[in-house]
């Protein structure tokens, strides 16, 4: 028995009426594209039709037809989630915001701005510089929409000083999957107002309804920054400083690390060679990038120093200060390119980004080349920290898909078995998707899971909104809707 | 200084002993043009000796003086000799204007000669375009980075130097007038010569550096993702049985050698067909395809300057056009096999 | 021990620089200053040299005062002394200007073994500044250099591979030499703290057209130059080609091919 209803020509037309011939495709006119992610591994599905839409009003309308027809809708952004999110599993819509990416208006006095959902996250970023404000989320993936960024409450690199999206979201409005709107939360920093369904739609990838509109905090830009490197000579030693790095008060706005053989693929693909490789005489084995920022550069000296001190003391090989203009580019252009050449030099790919306590990111890291030596796959990994947020990549080029699958999921069983075990998270800032459900569940635990799914149940009855993820189960498995 | 004291237009020609440089043989049917416009006559300066049909080819492009320059110093090519040797003929002969080839040896030596004649010199330019009332020639080109056209003259001394990049203009013979001979022996005494060429390693021939005169080129802009994006423009290439070629940002980023650029500061290009892949349309780029017979560009961006100097153009992703070209041409292939 | 220079300047960063399309003139507010990118490879090899064989590097260059930022950005890569030529009167030199009074006052600090200077500017880039350097020094030129082999101090030599159009070619060249190089193998450092430190404080040596002895006022800024930029224009823009939007990339492909089918 089918759950949901196929898209009949009638309906169809019907939805094409509501965005109009231009933003509305079915059958061979639509684009490959809307079928997967960045991970195409997790299995691509066509949806039945694709609206492009440009309001609340468009979707609002296009809801009450999907409600009153039981067909999936899945919301899509930029497409760059990491976790199948987007992937309409069940067919039905997509629902693609990239339509909606107008920033409608700034509130200086009360520093807020209101944007639609489909914004890039690097055309707000700008935007707001130029205004002489910063919005403080900095996820590594500066194409994602920030209606995408809200839904998996996205962290980034700046997360260990601002927090992540959570905290910069004010208010929304909200399509519910009946097709009526709601607002929730106001332009006003302070609630203690009834349960918070604001948060609850913050990292609910869709399941619950449709982001139309944010209004988002931003604060004052930061006059100055500088980046230290710290050159260690493996990556347990550099990791090992974080902790008195934390302790030192600088208040830092990022704390990264990376890899030597990231660093190197980087050079090679990029021909960027800005990371030293040798540094004083010794080679490199991982780095520790520190920013740091202030409103003068008499501000940032002592914090300079400081870090100097602890570079020191913890075994850095050197202290290197990223100032200028041109090396911040260069060493920023080469950290946001390393997920773009791992992609690129990897034929097949699965990733964890699971978030560990600090002092447990070296064993978690050395557990997991164990296991990758073990199952016949190498691991590419960098990440945050300064939060133990680890972005950790399963590669092979030389095994067929099946048996990489195979493998992958016995090294994923015992590495998110290792992260509880370690008191960590499934998932920091690249949400569950299809792709980690199961990992979720056996994280949180039956009880747990079980209020996700009834909360799922009062906000979407039907089950129509992205279904297959997160926390809703499909009887049967994908093929029986 | 009085202007009307130089006459005459030169154009250094530099050759192997052998052939001459094709840039040399560019500028004199170039400069032509702009010695038809000023009333002035053509000169053609040639150290040492050349094979007749070589010379012929000089001849051909209409030159009305010929300065054969005989003397110690000058081979191996050498900055000291030919900057002494300019130096003595512009003061014994007094041309109003000097082009040399914009090769890695006339950028050595002819701002250098400028400077102890000394004089102004210009380099790049893309248009030469005599002006009657001022008499002096414009040298135009594209300046900050191809954002905007700049014009530059030598308004109070003479010559007014100019270093071209090959390719800039073409070499066309417009018939032969009898140009006078003179012989001139400037010696150089070869111990004051600074630099001593100890060996010469010819790099590997390797044809894909040669794109010069490609039929077809492939050419990809900064909207390459990186190196690993290359080998399908390679494909595409060869499937068209062209060459691939870059702009100047994608040297930068190292992800392909300087021989590749094309542009103002690199290669100039004439092929039949050019497909321009993620490439922005910057002047300074635009000047090095200009006269390609048909260009297609393939941006992301509708509002990209390229699509103004393409004949068809494309909106879409370069990767995902490129393979859908690839699948096409393989599959036209694979037909042709049965 | 060997005495080095290395010439640097300071441009816009062009890359950013915007055209008003009212007026056609650049829009240079709020575009930042940096070192010279092609500058920052020259100094990297001069710094290199200084590691390998001993002496100093001093950095110069002509600009206004906040060019001095560029010349700290040296002396934390590894530069040891700093000079800025800064005088309205020098505003508008061309590359013949420009040369004469870098070598006007560098002559004050001493006779140099060894000169570096960019292969060329981000904003101007004639590329001369080289080949008229080497000039006003009296020195050797070594153009497009890949490797610095060996420097000999007592015969006054260096030896050099240089890239050339079709190959490399192993030079000697007697000393003084002037130096561009290829950026291949000279990939620019990222100072240490210390160094960066000392950076931000270090003392700069200043001249002005009155404190370099002799200088020509003749030969200086405007009246020096003999290139003049009487006129600049935004860049012709013709008609747009023909935009093939047939609904899906595999469809304008294929009209694509319809098209070209003369050419193909």
């Amino acid at each position: 028995m089918a759950k949901y209803n196929k898209l009949t020509q009638v309906v169809a037309e019907e939805l094409q009426a509501i965005v109009g011939k231009q933003r509305f495709s079915a059958g061979d006119s639509i684009k490959p594209d809307y079928a997967h992610d960045e991970m195409p591994i997790y299995g691509k599905v066509l949806p039945e039709a694709v609206c492009l839409a440009e309001s609340t009003e468009e979707i609002a309308a296009i809801m009450k037809v999907c409600s009153r027809e039981k067909i999936p809708v899945t919301v899509r952004g930029a497409g760059t989630g990491l976790v199948g999110g987007c992937v309409p599993v069940c067919g039905g819509i997509v629902l693609s915001t990239e339509k909606m990416n107008r920033i409608l208006e700034y509130d200086m006095r009360n520093l807020c701005v209101r944007i639609q959902p489909g914004v890039l996250l690097c055309d707000l970023a700008a935007d707001a510089l130029a205004h002489g404000v910063m919005y403080p989320p900095d996820p590594g993936e500066k194409t994602a929409t920030v209606g995408g960024n809200v839904s998996t409450n996205a962290g980034g690199m700046r997360a260990v000083k601002y927090g992540v999206t959570r905290d910069y979201v004010l208010a929304m409005t909200v399509v519910l999957p009946s097709g009526e709107v709601i607002q929730l939360g106001k332009s006003v920093c302070k609630t203690s107002s009834g349960y918070n369904l604001l948060h609850l739609m913050i990292g609910s990838e869709g399941t619950l309804g449709i982001i139309t509109e944010l209004t988002l905090k931003l604060i004052p830009k930061p006059e100055k920054d500088v980046t230290l490197m710290l050159p260690f000579h493996d990556i347990a030693t550099a990791i090992a400083a974080v902790p008195s790095i934390k302790l030192a008060n600088l208040d830092p706005q990022s704390i990264e690390f990376a890899e030597r053989d990231v660093i190197d693929s980087s050079a090679e693909f990029t021909g960027n060679h800005i990371f030293p490789t040798v540094v004083n005489g010794k080679e490199a084995g991982a780095y520790i990038l520190v920013t740091l920022v202030g409103n003068s550069e008499q501000e940032l000296v002592p914090k300079m120093d400081r870090l100097g001190k602890i570079a020191e003391q913890t075994g850095a090989y050197d202290t290197l200060v990223i100032w200028t203009d041109t090396l911040k580019k260069d060493v920023w252009a080469a950290r946001s390119a390393f997920l773009t050449v791992i992609e690129a030099q990897s034929k097949l790919l699965d990733e964890m980004d699971v978030v560990v306590p600090v002092d447990k990111i070296a064993p978690f890291l050395v557990f997991v080349h164990e296991q990758a030596d073990q199952y016949g796959v190498y691991i590419k990994s960098f990440g945050h920290a300064g939060d133990g947020n680890l972005h950790i990549y399963c590669c092979s080029n030389d095994l067929e898909e099946d048996e990489f699958k195979k493998r992958v999921k016995k090294l994923m069983d015992a590495s998110y078995a290792k992260c509880a075990e370690f008191g960590g998270q499934v998932s920091g800032e690249h949400a569950i998707g299809h792709a980690k459900k199961q990992y979720l569940r056996e994280s949180v635990g039956e009880t747990v899971y079980g209020l996700m799914t009834q909360i799922k149940t009062v906000f979407d009855p039907d089950a129509i909104l992205n279904p297959g993820k997160v926390c809703h189960d499909l009887e049967g498995g994908a093929e029986s809707c | 200084m009085n202007k009307t004291d130089y006459r005459d237009m030169w154009v250094y020609i530099e050759h192997d002993g052998k052939t001459i440089q094709t840039v040399s043989l560019e500028l004199c049917s170039e400069v032509r043009k702009l010695c038809d416009a000023s009333g002035e006559k053509l000169a053609a300066v040639v150290i040492s000796g050349l094979p007749q049909s070589e010379l012929d080819k000089i001849f051909d492009a209409g030159i009305d003086k010929l300065i054969i320059v005989s003397g110690t110093g000058y081979e191996p090519f050498n900055v000291d000799a030919y900057t002494h040797l300019f130096t003595v003929l512009c003061r014994k002969y007094r041309p109003s204007a000097v082009f040399v080839g914009g090769t890695i040896n006339g950028r050595d030596f002819a701002p250098r000669f400028a400077c102890r004649l000394p004089t102004g010199c210009t380099s790049d330019a893309t248009q030469l375009v005599y002006n009657p009332e001022s008499g002096d020639i414009e040298f135009i080109e594209p300046a900050v980075g191809g954002k905007m056209m700049a014009v530059i003259t030598v308004p109070f001394m003479r010559p007014q130097v100019g270093t071209i990049r090959p390719g800039t203009f073409k070499y066309q013979p417009t018939g032969r007038r009898e140009p006078e001979i003179i012989r001139e022996t400037v010696d150089f005494p070869p111990d004051q010569i600074r630099t001593k060429i100890l060996s010469f390693t010819p790099d590997e021939a390797d044809d894909s550096l040669n794109i010069a005169d490609a039929e077809v080129i492939v050419c990809v802009g900064s909207g390459i993702k990186g190196a690993d994006s290359l080998p399908r423009y390679r494909k595409l290439a060869s499937l068209l049985g062209g060459k691939l070629g870059c702009t100047r940002p994608v040297f930068d980023r190292g992800i392909l050698p300087f021989k590749l650029v094309i542009g103002q500061s690199g290669i100039v290009v004439k092929p039949k067909l050019y497909l321009a892949f993620g490439v922005s349309g910057a002047v300074n780029h635009v000047t090095g395809f200009a006269d390609s017979e048909k260009v297609v560009a393939i941006n992301k961006d509708p509002d990209a300057a390229i699509f103004h100097y393409c004949d068809y153009g494309i909106i879409g992703d370069m990767d995902e056009i490129c393979d859908l070209m690839i699948r096409r041409l393989e599959a036209a292939e694979a037909e042709a096999a049965v | 021990m060997l005495k080095i220079l290395c010439c640097i300047k300071q441009v816009p960063d062009v890359n950013l620089v915007k055209i008003d399309p009212e007026t056609g003139s650049l829009i240079r507010q709020g575009v930042p200053s940096i070192l010279n990118p092609l500058d920052t490879n020259a100094l990297e090899a001069a710094v290199s040299v200084k590691e390998q064989l001993g002496g100093e590097v001093t950095c110069i260059t002509m600009g206004p005062d906040m060019a001095e930022e560029a010349l700290r950005e040296c002396l934390a890569a590894g530069a040891d002394h700093a000079v800025l030529l800064s005088d309205r009167a020098f505003a508008n030199a061309d590359t013949l200007a420009t040369s004469y009074v870098i070598c006007s006052a560098a002559r004050q600090l001493g006779q140099f073994d060894l000169i570096f200077c960019g292969k060329e500017s981000l904003d101007g880039a004639t590329g001369q500044m080289a080949s008229q350097l080497a000039e006003r020094f009296d020195a050797s030129l070594l153009s497009g250099v890949l490797n610095i082999c060996d420097i000999c101090e007592e015969q006054k030599t260096v030896l050099a591979e240089r890239e050339l159009e079709n190959g490399i070619e192993k030079t000697e060249a007697t000393l003084p030499c002037l130096i561009t190089v290829e950026k291949t193998n000279f990939h620019p450092r990222i100072p240490n703290l210390k160094s960066w430190k000392n950076s931000r404080t270090a003392e700069i040596l200043r001249f002005n057209s009155h404190t370099i002895p002799e200088l020509d006022p003749s030969q200086i800024g405007d009246p020096g130059s003999p290139t003049k930029v009487p006129r600049t224009y935004p860049p012709e823009v013709g008609e747009s080609g023909l935009i093939l939007q047939e609904g899906s990339p595999e469809k304008d492909v294929d009209r694509l091919f319809s098209l070209l089918k003369d050419v193909l």
